[in-house]
């Protein structure tokens, strides 16, 4: 049976990494290929043995996916297309290609210069790796190669995200990265056709939750901003260019203009220009409100929100900086958060996750004191706040994207058995599909049911039409007889003498003949005519003759009588049929066999 | 094709008071559920069950209270603030009731058409599923769904029934009846709630409430209505306050002791909307740990809560300590269709200020308010 076979890679429960195998119509596709952030050795990149014990990739995959710039789904990328080694097509969004590298030499240069670590990519590595991206554009299809052809889909989530749908000949499947579906203040919420697919491969991390509201997260980053300033003190937030940065510098100019602040906010340079040019790049991949008003003024010139010179972070009285990079590894923020530590009025807010090793990662876990470069302690007096803003789809999400894509099949990776039951029980009772739920390294084959286009010649259609019976129904399959041509991409379906004719073949006839030996006294003639009554009572469907050149014919069957020379009681029938009467030929010796009825 | 809604004026409502709510809350968490509640029932510290209440199959969910409403001295550092589903399961018909029983995994449910209850067992570890273990008859007069109620006690028993007439205490394992209300009136409850291990109060809907001891056959204490406007309907805390409320549909309430229901300790004139009521369309709940203060939802579209502390004998207009609008304000429905009502709401039972509410529009919210004569 066709089937089409997901395994996602990896061990044991664990979330936080993703890189799904997907087998195709005869394609093997690798979609993401993230990094485990908790680990510090080997277990951090998926386990490609599954593929291949030895060797490269590149023969046993045609091609790597890459969802969004999230390390959790890229950050291997490097150390599988260079270290591994593969040199097929790497797909990914234009945003996604722009962004990439720039996380992956940040994560780099910390793990490498910060963590000291040896078995890891270099800066000429990612480079390299981004040499074989091929980039996509939205629900545009692309060729992978003559039968495996990919699109994308927006995803929303973070800048660049796609879902995917994968097709193979009539088989397909959708895999949606992270997704979420309900737009925020910069970008829209995923969205895909009625595409069918015979799988639909998602995230089960999100799917047992029920998502607290995007203004409520909001209201926590504005009150504990207006709580710092309104006591006098300083808030910090290390962005990253490209994520949440914009969207919280669109809050804050909001509030400050309803609530008439005075204390200065403040973007550093680096920021806006980087930012500015994504932006501009990007433009389709935001919704509508941020497209209205870059068309309208540049997107970061802001009433309340000015460019950040050094000198400031030293001025006293409350004030709010968004400085890079987000995880306060190096950089401005790093200088800024150096100065502002010590004062207990003062708030950083992370926006985002941290990666081990940084400063950003230390705070977040509680550290109060922390070994700066020099051997000298910075005491952390300052409040640390972790917010969370990334996008995501809950429960109630994953049952509209269903509703939406409508698959035949869904597949939930990266959770536990024991408590994704509810949730599998609830899509299989509501869509009437199966559900699956496999556990990391384990491989789920999904049958699939896909139908194969064929012509058929008018000639066999009207033959077949002659027969009678109902008229074609795509609900009630109908076998018949023909003969199957593949040309080029075409099936045809034809007779037997038009295939011939086609081939400049001749026919040949075959015909079978059979003895059977029958016990009976009376006359050949006699005989005959009971055969003739008999096989008219057992077979009413089939057109019986008794023909007068001494023959009983049951459809083309031939049957004829003559008497045994050795034994005077004893009759010799002959049966002889040709090929295409074979089945009945053989049931009609078997019955004769068994002799007449008296 | 980007799906986006751009409801432009509810974002301007919302702004308002929810730049409001950054000084009147602590904590405030907004959640849109599948289908709307009818209850939210404590099964622990962390977790609440909510169950929907449609006429067909309906979701009972045990959830998961957000880490970061829980947690405490790290809570800075905490960035969950989802629930998380921990339990799920599916219900024939609608969940109007749902008890927990302490102690236990067990919940019990009436789906508010017959007095019968159905039996669940709310999973473990091992499970993610809400499973029905069996159902306890009603009695069979009734065409009214039931109250419930349940203490720790060994082994679990259930105290359930449509009205005053037909209380009983069944022994869950057994379904054997341990005890019975012997009271004539067949007047349709408004709540059943034990105050202490072996008495409970039985209060009607036309204002009567029955204070009775299961260990003893003879009849209980009743005390008749306080006043008119029925429905009425009754909370009573356990000691040591001892403190039974009563509340109208045209929004009397009337706080007495438990060992003096007769008398009336204070009386007061809520500050709310005098309309037609159903029974199940209101709660009231004396707040677990704030002495006098209690809440109110259901007669004003809004969650009230008031201090009874000044209160007098003689009856006087009271103004809510506080009042959550989240409901109404941030209410999907556009015009012309009804307006959001609140279905239900408690408090938590240690956090003095925490509470969760629901509404028909499916919308939960968990709120920890700030007291506005602290600022």
């Amino acid at each position: 049976m066709p089937e089409i076979k997901v395994t996602p890679l990896g061990a044991g429960q664990d979330v936080g990494r993703s890189c799904i195998l997907v087998s195709i119509g005869g394609k093997n596709i690798m979609l993401d290929c993230g990094m485990h952030m908790g680990y510090n050795d080997d277990r951090r990149f998926p386990d490609f043995s599954y593929i291949t014990q030895n060797g490269r990739l590149t023969d046993f995959l045609d091609c790597v996916i890459i969802s969004h710039f999230h390390l959790d789904h890229c950050g291997a990328l490097p150390y599988m297309s260079e270290m591994v080694g593969y040199d097929g097509p790497i797909y990914m969004t234009h945003p996604t290609k722009a962004i990439c590298p720039i996380l992956l030499e940040d994560f780099r240069k910390i793990t490498v210069d910060k963590k000291g670590e040896t078995n890891f990519f270099t800066s000429q590595m990612i480079k390299d790796c981004m040499k074989k991206v091929i980039p996509l554009n939205l629900h545009q299809t692309v060729q992978v190669d003559d039968e495996l052809e990919i699109k994308a889909y927006y995803a929303g989530h973070v800048l660049g995200a796609a879902m995917v749908h994968i097709k193979v000949g009539s088989e397909s499947v959708v895999y949606t990265g992270d997704y979420n579906m309900t737009p925020d203040r910069h970008l829209g919420a995923a969205w895909i056709d009625k595409c069918r697919p015979d799988i639909l491969i998602s995230e089960s991390t999100y799917a047992t939750t029920i998502r607290d509201s995007k203004r409520c997260r909001e209201r926590d980053f504005l009150k504990k901003v207006h709580e710092t300033i309104e006591r006098g003190g300083k808030v910090l937030i290390p962005v990253f260019a490209l994520g949440r940065a914009q969207e919280l510098c669109i809050l804050l100019e909001t509030f400050w203009e309803r609530m008439n602040l005075k204390a200065p906010i403040y973007f550093s340079t680096g920021l806006t220009e980087k930012a500015n040019h994504y932006y501009k790049l990007f433009i389709t991949w935001t919704n509508q409100k941020i497209r209205k008003t870059f068309v309208q003024r540049n997107m970061f010139e802001f009433k309340h929100i000015k460019a950040f010179d050094r000198s400031y972070a030293d001025n006293p009285g409350p004030m709010v900086v968004f400085a890079t990079p987000g995880m306060l590894h190096a950089g401005q923020s790093l200088q800024i958060f150096k100065k502002w530590a010590g004062n207990d009025k003062n708030m950083v807010i992370m926006p985002g996750y941290c990666v081990q090793g940084t400063i950003g990662h230390k705070i977040l876990n509680g550290q109060r004191k922390l070994e700066m470069e020099g051997r000298s302690t910075l005491d952390v007096k300052l409040q640390v706040e972790y917010m969370s803003f990334s996008a995501h789809a809950d429960a109630k999400g994953i049952m509209q994207l269903i509703r939406m894509a409508e698959p035949r099949n869904m597949l939930l990776v990266h959770g536990e058995a024991a408590k994704m039951e509810f949730l599998k029980g609830k899509i299989e009772q509501e869509f009437s599909i199966d559900c699956y739920t496999p556990a990391n390294g384990e491989t789920v084959a999904v049958t699939t049911n896909p139908s194969v286009p064929v012509d058929i010649s008018l000639n066999l259609l009207k033959r077949e039409m002659a027969l009678g019976g109902p008229l074609p129904d795509p609900k009630k399959p109908r076998t018949m007889h023909g003969t199957l041509i593949m040309k080029e991409n075409s099936l045809k379906l034809v007779s037997s003498e038009q295939a011939l004719k086609e081939l400049g073949l001749n026919e040949h006839q075959l015909r079978f003949t059979c003895r059977v030996q029958l016990q009976d006294p009376h006359s050949d003639s006699d005989t005959l005519h009971r055969i003739y009554t008999h096989l008219k009572s057992v077979l009413k469907d089939y057109t019986i003759q008794h023909l007068p050149d001494g023959t009983v014919m049951v459809e083309s069957i031939v049957i004829k009588v003559s008497s045994s020379a050795e034994d005077a009681n004893a009759k010799v029938l002959l049966l002889s049929w040709s090929y295409q009467d074979e089945d009945l030929g053989s049931y009609l010796s078997s019955l004769l066999k068994k002799g007449l009825p008296t | 094709m980007m799906g986006e809604t751009e409801a432009v004026e509810i974002d301007d409502i919302l702004d308002d008071w929810f730049i409001e709510s950054l000084k009147s809350y602590k904590d405030l968490h907004v959640y849109q559920l599948e289908h709307p509640t009818q209850i939210i029932e404590w099964t622990s510290g962390k977790t609440v069950c909510v169950a929907g209440y449609s006429s067909g199959k309906n979701e009972i969910l045990e959830l998961c209270l957000p880490l970061k409403l829980l947690a405490d001295e790290k809570k800075s550092l905490c960035a969950e603030r989802d629930f998380k589903v921990v339990h799920g399961g599916f219900s024939e018909g609608p969940v109007c009731c749902l008890t927990h029983i302490p102690g236990t995994r067990c919940a019990v449910t009436n789906d508010g058409l017959t007095s019968d209850l159905q039996l669940w067992d709310l999973g473990a570890d091992d499970t993610d599923v809400i499973r029905k273990t069996g159902s306890l008859p009603g009695t069979s007069v009734s065409q009214a769904g039931s109250r419930i109620a349940a203490r720790l006690s060994s082994p679990p028993q259930v105290l359930h029934g449509p009205q005053s007439s037909s209380v009983q205490l069944t022994q869950l394992s057994t379904g054997q009846t341990l005890y019975r209300l012997e009271v004539d009136s067949t007047e349709p409850l408004s709540s059943l709630k034990f105050v202490s291990e072996t008495t409970f109060l039985a209060s009607c809907c036309d204002g009567t409430v029955y204070l009775a001891d299961t260990r003893t056959s003879a009849p209980p204490q009743a005390s008749p209505p306080p006043g008119e406007c029925a429905p009425w309907w009754t909370d009573a805390s356990a000691a040591p306050q001892c403190r039974v409320i009563r509340l109208s549909s045209s929004g009397q309430a009337v706080v007495s002791d438990l060992r003096n229901l007769g008398g009336a300790l204070c009386r007061a004139q809520l500050d709310v909307q005098t309309l037609p009521r159903k029974p199940e369309d209101v709660t009231v709940a004396w707040a677990p740990a704030l002495d006098g203060c209690f809440s109110v939802s259901g007669l004003s579209g809004l969650v009230q809560i008031y201090d009874s502390a000044g209160w007098r004998a003689e009856p006087q207009d009271a103004s809510p300590l506080f009042q959550h609008a989240g409901h109404s304000v941030s209410s999907q429905h556009g015009d012309g269709s009804a307006p959001v009502f609140i279905t239900t709401h408690v408090w938590h039972p240690e956090r003095p200020r925490t509470l969760l509410s629901a509404a028909s529009d499916g919308s939960v919210h968990v709120w920890d308010w700030v007291d506005p004569q602290t600022n």
